[in-house]
């Protein structure tokens, strides 16, 4: 199977606005795509319609092979970290997380060890036992995250999974689900795009409903056409045209920009361009390939 | 048969979740106190009956309410008293031999529980749509299941109530009243209050039924207390028109009101158990009806 989810032409209403207008994208199997977008894109209603708690006014989808939601089908298959749903904060993690892997169609004893399990990849194994009620925010939050991994499911869909953590448990947790990357298809929706361009392989932008873009994360922020150096003073231009005739250079604000030819060494290209920044005695600041997640997002938005 | 499996899992996490909250302790408190503080009631009331058949059978009065009982269940008032509350003749008879408690455990059953059990089923669905915590288990089995686990767990809870009710009513005529033994007094207890749970079943479905309807718990809860009284109104139309200008209609109605089989479920041996096969017929084309909303939902 090519792609985990496929989305054409899906459109959702709600009292006559469209929170999907038209929206089409797919995610690859495997690796971990970003689902970008800012409040009231569409990302937690497409989320609701994958899982099938929002039903599509029109347009079709495909989750993991198959047309539509079904509990049946995909119970075990697909783990989703609803945005905002509650806990039964009565109960301990484990025995909500034992009844859950029991409903996705677990024995006892399995559901229990597969429990145990997702409370350690999510770092929680000492609360585990803790009344959920009793768990502060951001540990609630990683129950939450918990469930969406029971039972290793091929595809997992995580709905603002950092939301209300702090810098060492956000951290924590993507540390966690980096360790998945390739053994299941992860899907995050984040408004953290820096977070999200660390992170994910492929990235899909939305926005109003639609997707403004979707492509593996180098090529959407362009990491193999655009270098960015911040630099000390005024760099060489001519000498820098000269020595990379095939490349262009823009200077502006302290920032040279660096457009390279398609399928160009860009490795090879920086050496030369640092030897020639070097002899005109112009330090560097920093170095980054690409716009970034957010100038790029920015920059579509704005279109 | 994965099916039946969801439900039960499902209908059993509802139990645990209600045991460790406020809800299922208020529901047995409700029973209990509700049950306790009416039997109490009753077992004064008897006591003033007794007294009366005592005076006009010109014997001594007695201080320890039961002491005349077989005088009073031999009495023609009590034989009234026993047609007006079960609307049925046949059982005066039967009754000779059964604890006036018991009688009065059961008729408090049929008139209280259909409230307490709507009312508890009300929030059952609606307060995990509202806060969205179904959607855990809604990825994971089908909505029926949820429903009919829901369903399920609050048919458990009011069993459970309704078995806490009847020690306290036990409790009641062991401590404040003579003339029965507490064997025959549980006994009967079992045997007749125990059916007022069956008759639970429909207006719990009512309760899922509005539970399904709304994310409001409090708009739920109304809904059921509403439709459950409501019934009740239907049911003395129902009485009111039967056999009269509109007594096709008043048999329809009396046929699909829980009310109109509850004479039925007073009938002695086996007589009442096709009662309680209707009760729960009724219940799950009751929860039927949540479930027709429920199943197309956004959740």
């Amino acid at each position: 199977m090519q792609h985990a989810l496929r989305f054409v032409d899906v459109v959702k209403t709600y009292g006559g606005k469209r929170a999907l207008d038209g929206l089409t994208f797919d995610v690859p199997t495997g690796g971990i795509t970003g689902f970008v977008g800012p409040n009231g894109a569409g990302k937690t209603t497409t989320f609701s319609v994958v899982s099938g708690f929002l039903t599509q006014d029109e347009g079709a989808l495909e989750i993991l092979g198959l047309p539509a939601f079904d509990p049946w089908k995909h119970r075990g298959r697909l783990g989703v970290l609803p945005q905002d749903a509650e806990l039964s904060d009565r109960h301990t993690p484990l025995e909500l997380l034992t009844h859950l892997a029991r409903l996705q169609g677990m024995g006892g004893r399995d559901a229990a060890r597969e429990a145990s399990r997702v409370v350690d990849v999510v770092r929680l194994s000492e609360r585990g036992s803790s009344r959920i009620a009793s768990l502060s925010h951001g540990m609630r939050r990683r129950v939450a995250v918990a469930s969406a991994l029971l039972g290793s499911p091929e595809l997992v869909l995580l709905d603002e999974p950092m939301a209300g953590l702090d810098p060492l448990q956000a951290k924590s947790l993507r540390e966690a689900l980096a360790e998945l990357r390739g053994r299941q298809t992860l899907v995050v929706s984040s408004h953290n795009l820096d977070e999200l361009e660390r992170f994910c392989d492929h990235v899909v932008m939305i926005d109003q409903g639609r997707c403004l873009r979707q492509g593996p994360i180098g090529a959407v922020t362009g990491q193999q056409e655009l270098v960015q150096w911040w630099l000390a003073g005024p760099p060489p231009l001519d000498a820098l045209a000269a020595a990379l005739p095939d490349h262009s250079f823009t200077f502006a604000d302290g920032v040279l920009a660096q457009r390279a030819p398609s399928g160009a060494d860009l490795d090879a290209a920086s050496l030369v361009l640092m030897g020639a920044l070097v002899s005109a005695g112009v330090a560097v600041r920093a170095v980054r390939r690409g716009k970034g997640l957010e100038h790029q997002f920015l920059e579509d938005a704005a279109r | 048969m994965s099916s039946l499996r969801d439900i039960l899992l499902v209908g059993r996490f509802e139990v645990l979740r209600a045991v460790r909250t406020w809800r299922a302790m208020a529901l047995f408190l409700l029973y209990g106190i509700a049950y306790g503080g009416a039997s109490y009631l009753a077992v004064m009331i008897l006591h003033a009956l007794e007294n009366q058949v005592a005076k006009q059978l010109m014997v001594a009065t007695t201080t320890k309410p039961g002491a005349l009982l077989d005088k009073l269940v031999e009495s023609e008032m009590f034989a009234e008293i026993v047609v007006a509350a079960t609307g049925n003749e046949a059982l005066v008879e039967m009754v000779k031999d059964v604890p006036p408690l018991a009688i009065f455990g059961m008729w408090l059953g049929l008139l209280l529980i259909p409230f307490f059990a709507a009312s508890s089923a009300a929030e059952c669905i609606a307060i995990d749509m509202g806060n969205r915590a179904l959607r855990f288990e809604a990825l994971r089995t089908g909505r029926l299941e949820i429903l009919l686990g829901r369903f399920v767990g609050q048919l458990a809870l009011t069993g459970v109530a309704t078995f806490l009710a009847l020690g306290v009513v036990w409790s009641v005529g062991t401590l404040f009243m003579v003339g029965h033994t507490p064997f025959s007094l549980a006994l009967w207890l079992l045997t007749l209050t125990s059916r007022a749970w069956w008759f639970s079943i429909p207006f719990a479905g009512l309760g899922v039924a509005a539970s399904a309807i709304t994310t409001s718990p409090a708009w739920a809860r109304v809904m059921a207390i509403g439709a459950t009284g409501a019934s009740w109104i239907a049911l003395g139309f129902a009485r009111y028109f039967e056999g009269g200008d509109y007594g096709i209609l008043a048999d329809v109605m009396l046929q699909l009101l829980p009310q109109g089989w509850m004479r039925m479920l007073w009938e002695p041996g086996l007589g009442w158990l096709p009662a309680a096969l209707v009760m729960v017929a009724l219940g799950l084309a009751m929860a039927g009806v949540g479930h027709a909303r429920f199943a197309s939902r956004d959740l």
